[in-house]
């Protein structure tokens, strides 16, 4: 008994403490190391956050280098699987664009209104200035949802920028070195985002899943059942990491055994970036006083301007939309005289058939005076031995005729 | 017959490909979670370390397997040296493994293998939940274990065809 536990602590010891000939610290110091470092990196000190940063740089950059083939084969990948369904994608888009267009003037005018508006309540107004970035890192674990960009400090961003895909929130930074930033993507479960559920006006938070969509959480109770299927979800601004009204996905209602669960499908496939737009824009407070000048200046700011555009465009839109009608008009009123004339091409056909017809009715008529005649003609007719009866042609003969006989 | 490892600086250079290996799989991340297949994933390094701290320990240098977990840590975007620490467990595991075993046995050194990852995945996910609060779901982490210990079989042959190149 006592020998094998020799041996055991032998064995660790051997194992803990031993160094072979090409090896220059033993296991024990490198793992003294390793957990020495855990708790540098768990403790915020400037030494170590710059160390953190240096070796950042340094590893994304290698790790771009090295991911090169991968990423080729996987965007080869990707590629065939695109131009496979490249037709029915194009259709889809084209449908997609004609919506889109016809709803772009608008959605202008209402930005430039809300900004407009924010101005008079003396709220801040966000200026967005986005720069784009690459992404040069993109491993997915399975456990933790980030990518790194080529842009940083440098580049004026900071911990907390949103992150973006096109229009789409995507993510916000959580780490930031020089030249690069790791950005937490929102499908991540370390991500929380307040939201708003619209047309509901619902405020709840959007977690990650670690998977393709986003879960809805913290709901007021008796509120999800208020919540219908084709919810869009949108930033609600709250708590300020990020700003109101940014588009992140469709609600989706999942029902479980007893319970309804809501995911969010984002907008943007996180799989597929490859390029993000970063907001370095700042807010800036609106004072009464530089309202009060603007007033009185007669510089017309930026904003005005690009309503006043917006404005022109749409008074054109409604000048075609004009000319348009009165082409329609004209063209109806040459369709109702055609037709005017064709009614009474038509009454004129009626009234010929209607006398053709009298014509008909008369002829009958006559008809049956003379086949009365013939036989009744003698009862009638004034002559020798009939002196009450009428003279021929008269309109008592005619009357007798068709009496059959003169009536007593 | 002279093995290649005497025969220079092209056979060091053979030697040292395993470690080359380890630091690409460590800043490319290959795993293939391009291909969007669900509860699949398995850890690279991991069966790589084993193999060759277990089976090749004289041109392993544990400083570079080191290094190599600084490296994942900040690719993966988890606190320095938390992946340090598990290539050293595995490292110092294997040692322990080599000095109690008399007569290797492939499928005992599968299990054993089972048993470190185990321990070692255990120790992430306490760490990073209690102690940097992450969230994590454990469900990846156990499925990610077993898919490890399922290519351990695999990626154990085309070592073993490296190994005998070496030796021959």
């Amino acid at each position: 008994m006592a020998s094998s536990r020799d041996d055991f602590v032998i064995a660790i010891r051997s194992a803990f403490l031993k160094k072979s000939t090409q090896q220059k610290f033993s296991l024990l110091t490198l793992v003294f190391v390793s957990i020495f470092t855990i708790l540098l990196s768990s403790l915020d000190f400037k030494v170590v956050r710059y160390l953190k940063i240096a070796i950042g740089e340094v590893v994304y950059r290698s790790s771009f280098v090295v991911s090169i083939p991968e990423n080729f084969i996987k965007n080869t990948f990707i590629d065939v699987y695109e131009y496979t369904t490249y037709f029915k994608k194009y259709k889809k888009t084209e449908k997609e664009l004609k919506n889109l267009r016809s709803n772009y003037v608008s959605s202008e005018i209402i930005q430039y209104e809300n900004q407009e508006l924010k101005e008079l309540i003396n709220d801040y107004v966000s200026t967005s200035d986005k720069i784009m970035a690459k992404i040069i890192v993109d491993h997915q674990s399975p456990f933790l949802r980030s990518i790194i960009i080529n842009k940083g400090s440098k580049d004026s961003i900071k911990i907390g920028t949103n992150i973006y895909d096109q229009s789409y929130l995507v993510g916000r930074v959580i780490e930031l070195n020089y030249k690069t930033s790791r950005v937490l993507l929102l499908s991540d479960l370390n991500s929380n985002v307040p939201v708003t559920i619209a047309p509901q006006n619902i405020q709840a938070i959007v977690t990650g899943a670690g998977e393709d969509f986003g879960q809805i959480q913290y709901i007021k109770a008796g509120l999800s059942e208020e919540i219908i299927g084709d919810s869009t979800v949108y930033t609600s601004g709250t708590g300020a990491v990020f700003k109101s009204g940014i588009p992140i996905g469709k609600l989706i209602s999942v029902k479980d055994n007893s319970s309804t669960k809501y995911t969010v499908d984002f907008y943007s496939d996180f799989s597929q970036l490859k390029y993000v737009f970063a907001d370095v824009g700042t807010k800036k407070e609106i004072l009464q006083s530089e309202i009060d000048t603007d007033e009185n200046d007669n510089k017309i700011n930026n904003p005005l301007d690009a309503k006043l555009k917006i404005l022109e465009d749409e008074k054109k839109i409604i000048e075609e939309t004009n000319l348009k009608f009165q082409q329609e008009n004209e063209k109806l009123k040459n369709q109702i005289n055609d037709l005017s004339n064709k009614i009474l091409s038509l009454n004129n056909e009626v009234s010929f058939h209607k006398d053709k017809i009298n014509q008909v009715h008369a002829d009958v008529n006559e008809l049956e005076f003379l086949r009365l005649n013939l036989d009744y003609g003698h009862k009638c007719r004034k002559s020798f031995f009939n002196n009450k009866g009428f003279v021929v042609g008269s309109e008592e003969y005619k009357k007798c005729v068709l009496n059959r006989g003169r009536i007593n | 017959m002279a093995s290649l490892r005497s025969r220079g600086s092209f056979s060091k250079f053979y030697s040292l490909i395993p470690i080359f290996i380890l630091f690409i799989s460590v800043l490319n991340e290959f795993d293939f979670n391009y291909l969007n297949l669900e509860y699949f994933s398995f850890n690279f390094p991991f069966i790589l370390i084993f193999f060759f701290s277990l089976k090749d320990f004289k041109y392993f240098d544990y400083l570079l397997v080191f290094i190599a977990g600084l490296i994942n840590d900040t690719v993966i975007g988890l606190p320095l040296g938390i992946s340090s620490l598990s290539y050293m467990i595995i490292c110092i595991s294997t040692s322990y493994l080599r000095n109690i075993t008399i007569r290797p046995h492939p499928i005992k050194d599968w299990f054993f293998f089972l048993f470190i990852i185990s321990l070692i995945n255990s120790i992430n996910y306490s760490l990073l939940t209690l102690f940097f609060s992450y969230t994590l779901i454990l469900e990846n982490y156990l499925i990610n274990n077993f898919f490890t210990f399922l290519f351990y079989i695999v990626f154990l042959n085309l070592f073993k065809l490296y190994l005998k190149g070496v030796n021959d």
